[in-house]
């Protein structure tokens, strides 16, 4: 939340929080131009929810403590001896607040939803707009990895649906990680195609499923996939002899050996 | 003087700061996590959708049989709520000590440092938080992520080779992956499970759920899978399952069994852990470690053994 004073076009400057009551809060801002004053009050109900981000609004004016949000919001206090000292060693430093600048004052809620929300919508609407590719809105995959920031076309949705509910998020997890790698934001139906033919059954010669056989059985399905995953991206059809010489470089060469 | 311009064109010409310091509070919280988990070499979640399957059991058998492998062992009781760790490792009572450098968690059996809750609150009191936090689920979500965060920043580990996290039952909640973004070098799951088919229809939900946040499984152990009789030793099954099936349908290993035992159960209500191998169900456990290790280190076996 963050406040603009409409007639002088300027955001408001932060000045100062107050207890005006019993678990009530109020933030005061100041419009720089102006000079008008106001505060903003919240009720008790509102106050922990800002308490409950951990965060000192205006910034900190002491050194963090260790479990100082835990040990002031139990309801019973914590059982915890707190010797006295001041200074937090070995955390990150904490700074006196200031008390704005010249473009105005600023407020949890707003700070987050500008840094997290808003440019990720317009980003996306952009990505779908550029793409072109396919029909169909995008949707944002269940990932909580909001990194990877992967859209889904109508279509390529469709098709993932028909997939059995089990195992439909490892299918989309895989289509996505797919995605990331081959340097795509957008999952098409072609990359499901693509996706596919990286998946098809891999053939194993006697030599190679022999020597499979030497690792240790509970981690053999963990090998089997590495060393099918390395011979797909050979383009090989068939896992042979060859391959797992060529395998178990690569997993010594990973291991720094 | 009324306004000449719309709001929309008013914040197009302004820029936006931070001066509540909000975001850089949240970027100094972070970064304290980041140095503190920086020096714990292994980070491992013991985890299951399931509650009553024994995570906690398992998190502190394991601990033990790690520690007798000699190495620096922390557990993190994440379950705020029902905090059973320090009990079962004969550690109630016990309080951290607040130091310049953080919190000083207390050191248990075989030098295991533990991090609980339970170390907050007096005797059997439940966990109370202040204000309007017990009537609205949200809110107590936020700040119980908030206060996870507090355990993983300003516990004062030190250098550890593992750090075992004992997750809340019903984990395919928010815990999980908000652990996963406070822990972005997470070495991964350990998935708890009992020979009951209710039982791992929901830990298959979960193992996909961990898998959707990006959390890496390392396998699962079937919990009470068999009865060991204390009289004549011999084994038996307690209830009817297939944890083989299920493990080779989410293409996980499958990293032990451990069967009901009484003495053990006795042992970890009375606060008395089993410090040594010598008895068969600490090997088991001792088994599952090493299991672990080797499925965390496959690569080498596999470039060892291929």
């Amino acid at each position: 939340m963050k406040f603009v004073c409409l007639n002088c076009e300027t955001f408001m400057l932060f000045q100062k929080v107050e207890k005006p009551g019993e678990g009530a809060l109020g933030v005061e801002f100041l419009c720089p131009t102006c000079k008008a004053r106001f505060s903003m009050v919240t009720n008790p109900g509102e106050t922990q929810m800002v308490q409950a981000l951990g965060v000192k609004i205006g910034g900190r004016t002491t050194a963090p403590e260790a479990f100082e949000l835990t040990r002031d919001t139990l309801k019973d206090g914590a059982e915890c001896p707190v010797p006295a000292f001041s200074a937090a060693a070995g955390r990150a430093p904490a700074e006196a607040p200031s008390s704005g600048d010249a473009t105005g004052g600023s407020c949890p809620f707003s700070s987050m939803v500008a840094s997290m929300g808003a440019s990720q919508g317009a980003e996306g609407q952009e990505r779908l707009a550029a793409s072109g590719r396919e029909s169909g809105p995008a949707l944002r995959p269940a990932s909580s990895d909001s990194s990877a920031g992967l859209e889904w076309s109508a279509e390529a949705l469709d098709r993932l649906a028909k997939i059995p509910d089990f195992v439909r998020p490892t299918v989309r997890a895989e289509v996505e990680a797919y995605a990331r790698k081959s340097g795509e934001s957008f999952v098409t139906q072609a990359m499901i195609d693509h996706y596919k033919g990286t998946t098809a059954e891999l053939a194993w010669t006697p030599e190679a499923s022999k020597r499979l056989e030497n690792i240790p059985f509970f981690i053999r399905p963990m090998a089997k996939k590495e060393i099918e995953r390395m011979a797909r991206e050979q383009g090989r059809a068939e896992v042979t002899a060859d391959m797992m010489d060529h395998a178990k470089t690569a997993f010594a060469k990973f291991m720094g050996g | 003087m009324a306004p000449s311009n719309d709001l929309k064109t008013i914040l197009s010409k302004l820029q936006f700061p931070d001066d509540a310091q909000v975001m850089r509070q949240i970027v100094d919280q972070t970064l304290q996590v980041k140095m503190r988990m920086g020096r714990i070499k292994r980070k491992i979640v013991v985890m299951s959708g399931k509650g009553g399957v024994g995570k906690s059991m398992t998190t502190v058998n394991l601990a033990l049989a790690f520690a007798r492998r000699g190495q620096t062992v922390g557990v993190l009781d994440v379950d705020l709520n029902g905090p059973c760790v320090p009990k079962m490792l004969g550690m109630s009572g016990r309080r951290f000590e607040i130091t310049p450098d953080g919190a000083a968690p207390p050191v248990g059996p075989l030098g295991i440092l533990v991090a609980s809750m339970d170390f907050f609150l007096r005797g059997h009191d439940p966990v109370r938080w202040k204000g309007s936090m017990e009537l609205s689920p949200v809110w107590l979500g936020m700040l119980e992520m908030n206060v996870i965060r507090e355990f993983l920043a300003d516990i004062a580990w030190g250098e550890l080779d593992l750090l075992l996290a004992d997750l809340p039952p019903g984990a395919a909640a928010d815990k999980p992956p908000a652990i996963a973004n406070f822990l972005p070098e997470l070495d991964g799951a350990v998935v708890v499970t009992t020979p009951s088919e209710v039982t791992t229809d929901v830990v298959r939900k979960s193992v996909l759920y961990a898998r959707d946040v990006g959390i890496p499984v390392i396998g699962l152990i079937e919990n009470m899978s068999g009865y060991h009789c204390p009289q004549c030793g011999h084994e038996s099954d307690l209830f009817v399952g297939n944890v083989e099936s299920v493990a080779a349908d989410l293409d996980v290993p499958l990293l032990g069994k451990i069967p009901f035992d009484r003495e053990l159960s006795q042992r970890c209500d009375g606060g008395r852990p089993m410090l040594e191998s010598a008895q068969p169900i600490a090997k088991r456990f001792d088994d599952v470690a090493q299991r672990i290790v080797d499925c965390l280190n496959f690569r080498q076996i596999v470039a060892d053994t291929l």
